[in-house]
């Protein structure tokens, strides 16, 4: 009687089932690896100072996919909150409320499926950052381990921003009023962050704040175990282990607090 | 028939003032189908919405097949059908999967659902229709599975606010059908909601009037007609000596003059008046040249009730009201 479980599978369909939303979502990732892969590529600039601006990486691509990977999540994650708005302005959001199931379904099953929907754009990102000339290369291997890592941070990063935005939506009813919330913070999130470049490669103030982005914990933590694989040194793994760390807290805390106020709040 | 609602004292008082429903107490029983008549913003939907535990009462309570409103809102929801003023099917999923999805709310096993979603969309006559994209139906299909989206988890009652509401006077009258045939198929008790008072006329056995957010008359349809007292028998006689003599016929409420050679006979009960009328030609041989009779409609008991006429009435919220023409229309 939660809901939860049909409300994930229509919004699951509404995905697949819209050629262009579908097909958009897929191909982002491609576009991204190789225009952001090329674009900021910064080693050109800096030949003889490749261990400052790739922290042991053998290019830049291998360097920024785990960026790249976070600011898909993130992208993907921030638009969850726009069906929460359509939901109430073409009707079925009085559907959901005269039934019998949790109010906090109809949020969450939006975080859900953005989630689901962002793991085989993840997918894809990484075939693609391997199959580009230059591309990601695992140079000390990859584990299953290292894996998981992946898969844990940008599930994170989605539950956490699409919570965000769901929240947001709660209230809201217009629908331009997200996509300016949006676009507000979009790049911000991307630039204030070790996303593309090393805390080294930016000013000192940017990169203190960068510090406390969940977005900079993200990539760190998925950039550590692509550039070291099988070599990662203890000291590393409490490292990624503090990123994720502080990526589940913080994930956890915004899932229950939107569930809570999706409970309490959400109106027709 | 036992009572399934009962409302004690319900009230609805908005932002400290605006009092959509004050004191409401009614009373509607097992198998009836129960029309709300009411001006816009009369308080109908805010009743419905109470009701169904969408929102929740300022003050008073009421009982909804057997459970608390207040208390057990969710035990309500389970036992309830609602179909909304607005449509509320996702155009992007089949009709079939909107009443599966909707089945699964209410954790109806799949089996049951199936065989279910196959009987109502036979009631309705949609079973062509069931595996195409919602976007793709005209505004009555999308009535029609509104209607049945409301029964996919078997309820007791099913309210139905303002079912035809933007549909074209053929559709409508179809609606209507399918309403009846659900009332008598699935023996379920209907709380209807409408302004079109021919609605509440063809299909209700007992009707509130409701304004300002009480009530201010219930019965049957007939019974309230008949409480008005004024049936008219209008008769045109051959010259206006005869009309005159017309007029000194015993029994009637009223006699005047209606036009030339013509008399306006108000009786309480034209069915039992008409023989004394007719009567009363043939003994005075009097040539009549046409003999009307109009029962009240219930358009005059809305004006006795409510002092006003509903066709008068502006929608209350009108941009809600457009942007829902425009989605059954489209």
């Amino acid at each position: 009687m939660s809901g939860l479980g049909p409300l994930t599978v229509r919004e699951l369909k509404k995905w697949y089932r819209n050629p262009v939303f579908f097909i958009t979502g897929l191909l982002q990732p491609f576009f991204w690896i190789a225009l952001f892969g090329s674009a900021f590529d910064i080693t050109k600039f800096f030949p003889d100072a490749s261990d400052l601006v790739l922290g042991g990486a053998p290019n830049y691509i291998t360097y920024i996919v785990g960026g790249v990977l976070t600011i898909t999540g993130l992208f993907t994650a921030m638009f969850a909150g726009t069906n929460i708005i359509f939901d109430r302005r073409l009707g079925p959001m009085g559907r959901f409320l005269s039934s019998p199931i949790r109010r906090s379904s109809i949020v969450l099953s939006k975080i859900l499926s953005a989630t689901l929907r962002i793991l085989p754009q993840a997918l894809i990102l990484i075939v693609a950052a391997l199959l580009i000339p230059n591309g990601l290369k695992f140079i000390h291997g990859f584990t299953v381990l290292d894996g998981l890592v992946i898969v844990a941070a940008i599930v994170m990063i989605s539950f956490i921003f699409s919570s965000i935005f769901s929240v947001i939506a709660i209230r809201m009813t217009n629908m331009n009023s997200i996509f300016g919330i949006v676009n507000l913070v979009n790049l911000p999130l991307l630039f204030v962050s070790y996303a593309m470049f090393a805390p080294g490669m930016m000013a000192s103030w940017l990169s203190d704040i960068a510090k406390y982005n969940p977005v900079s914990w993200s990539a760190e933590a998925m950039r550590t175990v692509i550039i070291n694989g099988t070599t990662m040194t203890a000291s590393q793994w409490t490292q990624v282990g503090q990123w994720l760390g502080g990526l589940a807290i913080l994930a956890v805390a915004l899932i229950l607090l939107t569930a809570f106020l999706a409970e309490k709040e959400i109106r027709d | 028939m036992a009572t399934i609602i009962k409302t004690e004292h319900l009230s609805k008082v908005y932002l400290g003032k605006i009092k959509a429903v004050s004191d409401l107490n009614i009373s509607i029983e097992e198998g009836e189908i129960y029309g709300l008549l009411g001006p816009n913003g009369a308080g109908k939907t805010t009743t419905i919405n109470m009701l169904t535990t969408r929102i929740s009462p300022t003050s008073g309570t009421a009982i909804v097949a057997g459970y608390d409103i207040n208390k057990q809102s969710l035990e309500v929801r389970k036992s309830i059908g609602v179909v909304p003023q607005d449509l509320t099917t996702d155009e992007d999923l089949t009709g079939r999967e909107n009443l599966l999805m909707v089945s699964q709310f209410y954790d109806v096993p799949r089996a049951t659902a199936d065989e279910r979603i196959t009987h109502l969309l036979k009631l309705v006559d949609m079973e062509d229709a069931a595996d195409r994209y919602v976007r793709g139906y005209s505004g009555g299909m999308r009535k029609r599975l509104e209607l049945i989206v409301g029964l996919v988890n078997d309820p007791k009652i099913l309210f139905l606010d303002e079912p035809t509401l933007g549909l074209d006077v053929q559709t409508r009258t179809q609606m209507w059908n399918y309403v009846r045939d659900i009332q008598k198929k699935l023996d379920v008790t209907i709380i209807l909601t409408s302004h079109y008072l021919e609605e509440i006329d063809a299909l209700s056995d007992r009707v509130s009037i409701i304004d300002h957010g009480k009530v201010l008359v219930t019965g049957s349809p007939s019974e309230l007609k008949s409480s008005l007292q004024g049936d008219i028998v209008t008769i045109t006689l051959k010259n206006q000596k005869e009309a005159d003599t017309m007029k000194t016929m015993n029994g009637a409420i009223e006699i005047k003059d209606a036009g030339p050679n013509t008399v306006r006979i108000k009786v309480a009960n034209s069915d039992k008046s008409l023989p004394d009328i007719i009567n009363f030609i043939g003994k005075k041989k009097l040539s009549t040249i046409k003999l009307t009779v109009q029962k009240p409609s219930l358009d005059e008991v809305f004006l006795e009730y409510t002092g006003k006429d509903i066709r008068q009435e502006e929608p209350g919220d009108a941009r809600k009201m457009m942007m829902n023409l425009r989605r059954v229309r489209k």
